[in-house]
């Protein structure tokens, strides 16, 4: 057997070479502070992506396309809780959270005891998490930042590192500790790979899944967070921009689409090239529109990449 | 002897995919009806049709794929692009020659997006829902890059035939009746069969010598054709270009298929439940605009309303407690 | 009908290392019905696959009246009137038994449009075959779904007969039909013998070969050994020739010479699934028992329900009480294990390591976050130790593994469990024969320890050499336990076959 080389590895190859191809386009691109600002947006991209790496692992057509929807929710529940004071920002923080849990189950109950399709469900529940922000907000948004968390998400905190690159790094140590060293992250990758055996080998698949799709709702509600320590503002679709992106970013992190494959340093990587290319698109002057055709054309490469399914003659 | 007729009719019915959709339609119609005055008037009716049309034919399109097994996420983008397309290259003066040309263009553009997304999926093996979501994004962003801002005309001979009534009936109902006549024939022929074998056994199909990558291939060719006929419909029915115009559509496409009766693990249901379904979501908003549900929470009740409706089998199941794995 | 001669010679087909096919020699003439017999394993399957196209054979030729042909697809064998009806089924379960029938072949008139009031006439004549033979009367629109296994499998057979074939092939046709459905394709069967078709019959029960056959093709170890009129051999002389020198060599002595039997540690009382009826049986401390009989009489069902993984009515008493099962976690928390055949399906995590797969019922032992040095360790010691794993590392996939080593990863998770009670289902298929040496050696060891087995085999040998006791099922219904001086192969292929002799 050819032994593949790991995917991650790639990605952070790419990421280097377009790192300093944006360089050789426009000095300035490989400065200190530029390259802080495309990880710290990449670190964003990355915590979003995060759950969806969990769901894509969990195989069986797992897919949540309700991350934008969440991402926006979470922001919106920060922003009204916190309202600008920096002794409010734990209440905005577990508020998020507690969110991200409600829907991440109901998501979770309707795949696995409901069996709607993945597809259906977390589309139809971004309709609802959209319908619950309009009948909540009525429209007009009212709250604010806290100077606090946006100091410690944007400005550098150490070395000239802003603060979110060292909870990035934190965080991605509790992913990786999560995926292989707790029994939920080696049942996950079981359920991911065959669910007949899992089930044969006491795995509760159910109780797997529901818990997959709950970890990824919690987490985009916690990018809603970080967006609004970055933007310090909302508005009522802030979130639509990154489900695409969310599943790019897995993609090429080497996570397969069929399941059972996968790692969240594969993803990060992903977020940080995909970031990159974000970058130097913007560099380019390239407008928003190519940018999505590029996103598409970049995702279809993957697919040829990674994502090719079984041939019926075997 | 009528009730001998009117029994066999009934029990035929009992045995057709769509029958718990028609009795929420039923339901539907039935509470909007008591909601609304003047519903069974001419003109409301007319309305609804016209304003549903084009998610009629682009959830048909939507139901050939599904039937086959797969999903096609980029449908809105595709009117989208049609619907910039036609704007752009026509101009409220634009000669009878230069319409022709446009929709040609237009519909070239749909049946090129689905050959784009089949060869993908059918040949080389991409996984659909991934696919078909990158070719949105591709689709979308050409819209974009076409009218960059909503805007542009077409001829008012253009737009004539879609409030006109050809013997008396109205535009909508013909085309509804088209596509009708079109799906029954498609059912009727080796294509449709195989489309239903694909969906329902892919090795099973492939064991009876089916064609089956062709079949999805064509899948999808199909369902670009159908979502640009969806955007011509629509530019004659708003007259003006968005690049946006067919963003919100994809969901609503995939909904009505599923509230059709046709289950996404495919091999199954038809574009007749289809029409149903889309007509049971015009019924939900409508009954919500009616009921005087405050603005501001009508995108809830109505999400709420169709996550309902499509639980309703799952929650069903396991109260009953029917369903062991 | 084309009247057609076929003569495969000396066909060969190795999968890998194993060779399951060395010298298959068939021939079957216009109007004759030829069955082919043979033991589990002797390679019946790969020759009935070869001659219609499914599986390419490495050596050897296939002869249509005398002219030299090669089959690339099953189709390609349709097309020249050669068609099969195989155990697992071809047909599509959403669709109409009619579209079902004349699928891939439909007839069209101008336009494209199907001639389905035709096909549908022409189904219902074909149905008419099996008319009164089945609980509800068959219908062309119905669909297969609601179908029971016999009825689909009569689908099938017309399914076949849709493609008016010179050659028809029936592989364990009549496993799921009853009585009267049997006798129809019997009395079908001489019909179209007399019309000049030529049938190749391939089937394990005695009787019905009897009744049908014309000529006899026996296949032992892959090998033709004996084609005659059937009116040549007696029931006897064909069971002799099925096993390998004859009846003589029954057991080959891995059989423990004594065993003391334990206190009880299951027993079932009138267990019933939607295939298993009434089953009663017991199951002692450090006891073997195996399952016989012909496939998919019910053996994995009773495996699955004693393990919990699917609904049963009916007692189960474990260790002496009374006890549920309605998750595979409650089995578990009764230290019993299952041990599925189909290892890539039911029984392993293909891609993933040795270490993930052997630890996979037993991460709830190690904390958090997970002790992996204690699991590596555990698992070397299991690896190294019983299982005798030739691996280049835990972190290697088993899906790089052979059959054997990969049989040994799912034998070995529940090693580390270590079981009281052992359910196996038919855990050496496609095992080679050394690694099957140490898997006995296993069996032994964990038998020494106490652990109760409950070993269901495709492979009679194996049943025979290495059990205590042998319950024969049949149908769903054990039909007969087999010990002591009755624990002959004679008596386990009479039994499995449903007569006695």
């Amino acid at each position: 057997m050819k032994r593949r080389i790991s995917p991650t590895l790639i990605a952070l190859a790419l990421a280097i070479v377009l790192f300093f191809l944006g360089g050789l386009i426009q000095p300035g691109f490989t400065s200190f502070e530029l390259a802080m600002n495309i990880l710290r947006l990449a670190a964003f991209l990355g915590i979003v992506a995060a759950g969806q790496t969990l769901v894509i692992i969990s195989g069986s057509e797992g897919i949540d396309l309700s991350v934008g929807a969440m991402v926006t929710l979470g922001a919106i529940i920060s922003y009204g809780l916190i309202s600008k004071r920096d002794d409010r920002i734990w209440i905005g923080f577990l508020a998020s959270l507690g969110a991200g849990v409600i829907i991440g189950t109901l998501n979770g109950i309707g795949v696995a005891y409901l069996r709607i399709p993945p597809l259906v469900m977390t589309l139809g529940m971004a309709t609802v998490i959209q319908g619950l922000i309009f009948a909540v907000t009525q429209g007009s948004l009212e709250g604010g930042s806290a100077p606090l968390l946006s100091k410690i998400t944007t400005e550098p905190l150490l070395f000239g590192i802003p603060g979110i690159l060292y909870i990035w790094a934190a965080f991605a140590g509790l992913m990786w500790l999560l995926l292989q060293r707790t029994r939920y992250g080696k049942n996950l990758f079981a359920i991911g790979t065959n669910r007949v055996t899992a089930r044969l080998s006491g795995v509760n698949v159910k109780a797997t899944v529901v818990t997959t799709y709950m970890l990824c709702s919690t987490l985009a509600s916690f990018g809603g967070f970080i967006f609004l320590g970055y933007y310090e503002r909302v508005f009522l679709n802030l979130g639509n921009p990154y489900t695409l992106p969310s599943i790019a970013a897995v993609v090429m992190g080497g996570t397969v689409l069929s399941g059972g494959v996968g790692s969240y340093w594969g993803t990060m990587a992903g977020s940080i090239v995909l970031t990159l290319i974000t970058s130097l698109l913007t560099t380019l002057r390239m407008e928003e529109h190519l940018r999505q055709i590029v996103y598409g054309l970049i995702l279809l490469v993957l697919l040829a990449a990674y994502g090719r399914q079984r041939a019926l003659r075997q | 002897m009528k009730a001998a007729l009117n029994f066999g009719l009934l029990r035929r019915l009992g045995r057709q995919y769509f029958l718990f959709s028609l009795l929420l339609l039923i339901v539907g119609v039935v509470i909007n009806a008591s909601l609304q005055a003047n519903f069974f008037k001419p003109i409301a009716l007319v309305g609804l049709l016209r304003t549903y049309l084009p998610l009629v034919l682009l959830a048909a399109g939507q139901t050939i794929v599904i039937i086959g097994g797969g999903i096609d996420l980029s449908v809105g983008s595709v009117v989208s692009m049609v619907n910039v397309i036609l704007v752009t290259r026509m101009g409220a003066e634009a000669t009878q020659s230069q319409v022709l040309m446009a929709v040609s263009l237009g519909l070239l553009a749909g049946i090129l997006a689905g050959a784009l997304n089949g060869a993908c999926i059918a040949f080389l093996r991409f996984q659909p829902l991934v696919t078909t979501f990158a070719t949105s994004s591709i689709f979308a962003g050409i819209a974009v890059w076409i009218l960059p801002r909503p805007g542009g005309s077409v001829p008012e001979s253009f737009m004539q035939p879609y409030r006109s009534s050809p013997l008396g009936i109205t535009f909508p109902l013909w085309v509804i009746l088209g596509v009708a006549l079109i799906w029954w024939y498609l059912r009727s022929t080796r294509f449709g069969r195989y489309l239903y074998a694909t969906g329902g056994d892919a090795y099973s199909a492939y064991m009876s010598a089916v064609p089956v990558e062709w079949i999805r291939f064509f899948s999808y060719v199909a369902s670009g054709l159908m979502a640009a006929l969806s955007g011509l419909l629509l530019t004659m029915s708003i007259g003006t270009g968005s690049a946006l115009i067919g963003l919100d559509m994809t969901m609503p496409s995939i909904v009505s298929v599923v509230l059709g009766g046709t289950a996404l693990s495919g091999g199954g249901g038809g574009v007749i439940g289809t029409i149903l379904g889309v007509f049971i979501l015009a019924i939900i908003r409508n009954i919500i605009s009616f009921a005087n549900v405050p603005s501001w929470w009508q995108t809830l009740v109505n999400g709420l309303a169709v996550m309902l409706i499509l639980a309703g089998p799952g929650i069903w199941a396991l109260i009953r407690g029917r369903r062991d794995s | 009908m084309n009247k057609v001669s076929l003569s495969a010679q000396h066909l060969v087909k190795h999968y890998g290392g194993v060779v399951a096919l060395a010298d298959g020699n068939l021939e079957v003439n216009p109007g004759e019905v030829m069955t082919l017999v043979g033991a589990n394993g002797s390679g019946k399957s790969t020759l009935g696959k070869i001659v219609t196209g499914v599986v390419a054979p490495d050596g050897g030729r296939l002869l249509l009246n005398d002219r030299e042909v090669v089959f690339r697809t099953p189709h390609a064998a349709r097309e020249l009137g050669i068609v099969a009806v195989y155990q697992e089924l071809s047909l599509v379960p959403r669709m109409t038994i009619a579209e079902n029938i004349w699928l891939g072949h439909e007839w069209e008139r101008a336009g494209g449009i199907l001639r389905d009031a035709e096909m549908r006439q022409r189904t219902r004549e074909l149905l008419a075959l099996f008319e009164g033979t089945t609980h509800n009367h068959l219908d062309p629109d119905l669909p297969i779904s609601a179908l029971s296994p016999g009825e689909k499998q009569i689908v099938e057979i017309l399914k076949a007969l849709s493609w008016q074939p010179s050659v028809l092939f029936l592989d364990e046709a009549t496993a799921s039909l009853d009585s009267r459905q049997v006798n129809r394709l019997f009395d079908l069967i001489q019909d179209w013998k007399r019309q000049g078709m030529a049938i190749v019959f391939i089937s394990h029960r005695l009787d019905e070969i009897y009744r049908i056959a014309d000529r006899v093709t026996v296949l032992r170890n892959g090998r033709t050994v004996a084609a005659a009129p059937i009116s040549d051999l007696s029931k006897q002389e064909l069971i002799n020739l099925m096993i390998e020198g004859g009846v003589a060599t029954r057991t080959n002595g891995k059989r423990s010479e004594s065993y003391a039997a334990g206190e009880e540690v299951l027993r079932v009382e009138s267990l019933s699934t939607t295939t298993l009826r009434a089953i009663n049986l017991v199951l002692r401390r450090g006891e073997l028992v195996g399952l016989g009989g012909l496939q998919g009489q019910g053996q994995t069902e009773l495996l699955l329900a004693l393990f919990g993984a699917i609904p049963y009515t009916g007692q189960i008493y474990l260790y002496g009480r009374p006890a549920t099962l309605r998750r595979p976690q409650d089995a578990m928390r009764h230290q019993i294990a299952y041990v599925p055949g189909e290892r890539n399906t039911a029984g392993l995590l293909p891609i993933q390591s040795i270490l993930d797969n052997l630890l996979l019922p037993s991460w709830k032992y190690y904390g958090f976050p997970l002790r992996i040095r204690q699991a590596q360790a555990d698992a070397m010691a299991v690896a190294g130790g019983g299982l005798k794993l030739v691996m280049a590392g835990l972190d290697q996939p088993v899906n790089t593994l052979s059959g054997g080593n990969a049989q040994k990863v799912v034998l070995g998770k529940w090693l580390l469990r270590r079981p009281q009670i052992l359910l196996l289902d038919d855990p050496t298929k496609g095992v080679d024969v050394g690694t099957k040496g140490e898997f006995y050696k296993i069996l032994s060891d964990l038998r020494a320890e106490g652990t109760a087995i409950l070993f269901y085999s495709t492979d009679d040998e194996e049943l025979l050499g290495l059990c205590d006791r042998v319950l024969v099922l049949h149908d769903g219904k054990i039909t007969a336990e087999l010990s002591g001086e009755r624990l002959v192969h004679s008596e386990l292929v009479a039994a499995a076959m449903g007569s006695s002799t």
